[in-house]
Parts: C-alpha cells; structure tokens; sequence
C-alpha cells in the first residue's frame, strides 16, 4: 500500500517535474549568417543564433536539439536563454534557399528517437521552426577574365587585320 | 590640247597625293605620338596590377620600355598610314567627288579649275584622316593582343620584369617592322 503510493508520489512529482521542464508558449528572436563568398573557404558555414522566450521560467542547462535537411544538431547554448545552432557544408552540395530548423527540446529529442526507432521517417511536432535563407555564395566569375580579354583582343584584331586586307586589295 | 591638260592634272594629282602622303603634318605627328604614348603605357597598369609588377622596383625599365615603345609604334602608325592612304583615296575619290560637286554646284561665281582644287583637297583630307584613324586602329589592335598574348601565355613563367620587357619590345617591333613591309 505504502509502496503503491510511494510509487505514485514519485510518478506524478516526475510527471509534473517535466512538465515544469517544457517551454510553454516558446517565442524566438532568431538572426542567422551564412557564408556568401565561396572562393577561399572550404566549408560554407550556416549560423543561427535565437533568444527563446518561454512563459515558465527554464531550468538550469535547459538543452535544446535541431534537426535540419536530416541533420541532428545540439544547440550551444551562448548566453541567458540564447543558443546557437551552426554548422558547415560544402561548397558543391550547399544549397541557396530556405532552411528549416526544427528545435527539440530534450524530452521532444527523446520522443523524437523513441519514435524513429520504431520508424525512421516519423517526426514530433517541433518546439519551434527557424527558417534561414541562404542566398546562395559567390564562387567566381563564369569566365576568367584573362580569357575573355584574350578571346575579345583577338576578335577585334582578326576585324581589324580583314579590314585591311579589304582595303588594300 | 585637252588632252594635254587632262595628262597635267593627272600628273598634278598624282603628284600632290604623293607628297602630301610622304609629309607627316605636326597635327598627324602628335595624334600619332600621343596616341602610342597612350597605348605604351596602358601595359604598365596591368603588370602592375595582374603580374604583380612593383612600381618602385621597375621604374626605370617602365620609362625605359615605354619610350622604345612609343617610337616603334609611331613609326608602325606612319608606315601604316603611308601604305593605306593612296589605296583609302582611290577607293573614295568617286563618293568626295561626287558630294564636293552637289556642294559646290550652286556657286557660280568659282572658277572650274577652282572647283576640282578643292574637289582634290577634299579628296586628300578624307583619305588622310581615314589613313589615320584606321591606321591608329589597326595597329592598337595588333599591339594589345600580342601583349595580351604573350604576357599571359608565352611568358608566364617569367618574371614579371622579363616579361613586360620581352613582350612590349617584341609587340611593338613586331609591329614596326611588318609595317615596313611592302604589300
């Protein structure tokens, strides 16, 4: 009997123990950079860095997760309630457009892996989605420019060399 | 008599277009300094700033190579010109003549030997300046892309130094000397 309540009291002082854990009602302040110049780095890099705002006050080291393009990320957590979720590609498979982050936090990670493991396609609803637009990075000009004053120097004195032919034939 | 005439002017003409021909007027003479002053010294711009040129290091040779430059192409400008301007003038004597004669039809009070005077100093000032321009063109064109050519490609591996030298010495002589040329 004691032990029945005893494991009941436990239950539910764990139960709301989470619940107190969890955002309620989460609002985010998000800025995020990419990496815009392709020509001297090896990786492109995607930042993105939110103040959470939540209802409830959040435990100490309240750890955040993000899932993006298949990709499971822990979010690094840089001040009072801010964190930052980054990471790099490369250059060939980076990709311009918009990026959604999906952010877990532990117990939707948890539920999230529970869940995959059954099925490998199954998602949770997420915390809340960040979207980061990329608008894509500059790898050099099509042509090189030595090429193209070549092509054009040569284009002009074939011109000029025919005229002169005509000329003076 | 007419005939005898008509053979005087011809000389006449022929003579006049060679003479004008052989004397480089001081205007002609420093459109074409000038302007191969201009294109000798557009090279130095991009050594300095593709080859890596230093300004500092190279100073003398860029002055040095610039002056050899201008004259070898002011020279090529002249041959050029000299060669074009007889064939230039041939090939446009009809279309002067024909506008000097509209122009000048309505003025009864000049004489006709007045009238083809200035029909041939008409004639003679298209073809020079045609001669000229197109002289100035041609070998611009020639002398860019032989410096573009081989400074990129057959002196790449050179220094810097070596390679302006080499290449706007040879463009340039290069130029001089085909423009020598009889055709």
């Amino acid at each position: 009997m004691v032990t029945k309540s005893f494991i009941y009291i436990i239950t539910i002082a764990l139960i709301g123990s989470i619940c107190a854990e969890s955002c309620q009602n989460p609002k985010v302040e998000a800025s995020y950079f990419t990496s815009l110049d392709a020509t001297v780095v090896t990786q492109i890099a995607y930042i993105t860095e939110f103040t959470l705002k939540c209802d409830n006050t959040l435990p100490e080291n309240y750890g955040l997760y993000a899932e993006v393009d298949g990709k499971s990320l822990t979010a690094a957590r840089i001040g009072e309630n801010k964190y930052q979720i980054s990471w790099t590609e490369e250059p060939a498979k980076a990709r311009s457009g918009v990026h959604q982050i999906n952010i877990l936090d532990e117990e939707g990670w948890a539920s999230l892996r529970r869940a995959r493991r059954a099925d490998p396609a199954a998602s949770v609803a997420p915390l809340l989605a960040i979207q980061l637009s990329h608008p894509g990075s500059y790898s050099g000009p099509w042509v090189n420019s030595e090429i193209l004053a070549t092509f054009i120097s040569i284009l002009v004195a074939y011109t000029a060399l025919r005229n002169k032919s005509k000329i003076l034939a | 008599m007419s005939g005898k005439n008509n053979k005087a002017f011809t000389k006449e003409e022929e003579l006049l277009l060679q003479d004008f021909s052989r004397n480089v007027s001081t205007k002609s003479s420093a459109l074409f300094y000038g302007n191969a002053f201009i294109v000798s010294a557009i090279p130095i711009w991009l050594f300095w700033r593709v080859h890596s040129l230093e300004i500092s290091t190279a100073i003398i040779w860029f002055i040095l190579v610039t002056a050899a430059s201008t004259w070898l192409l002011a020279l090529a400008y002249r041959n050029t010109k000299f060669q074009l301007k007889h064939r230039v003038a041939v090939r446009r004597e009809d279309a002067v003549a024909r506008e000097m004669s509209r122009k000048l039809a309505d003025d009864k009070k000049m004489s006709r030997k007045e009238k083809d005077e200035r029909i041939l100093w008409k004639k003679n000032e298209v073809a020079d300046y045609e001669a000229t321009t197109y002289s100035i063109f041609y070998n611009n064109a020639l002398f860019l892309t032989i410096v573009i050519l081989s400074s990129f490609y057959i002196l790449r591996t050179f220094t810097p130094t070596v390679n302006y030298i080499v290449s706007l010495t040879a463009a340039s002589g290069l130029l001089a000397l085909l423009s020598t040329g009889t055709k």
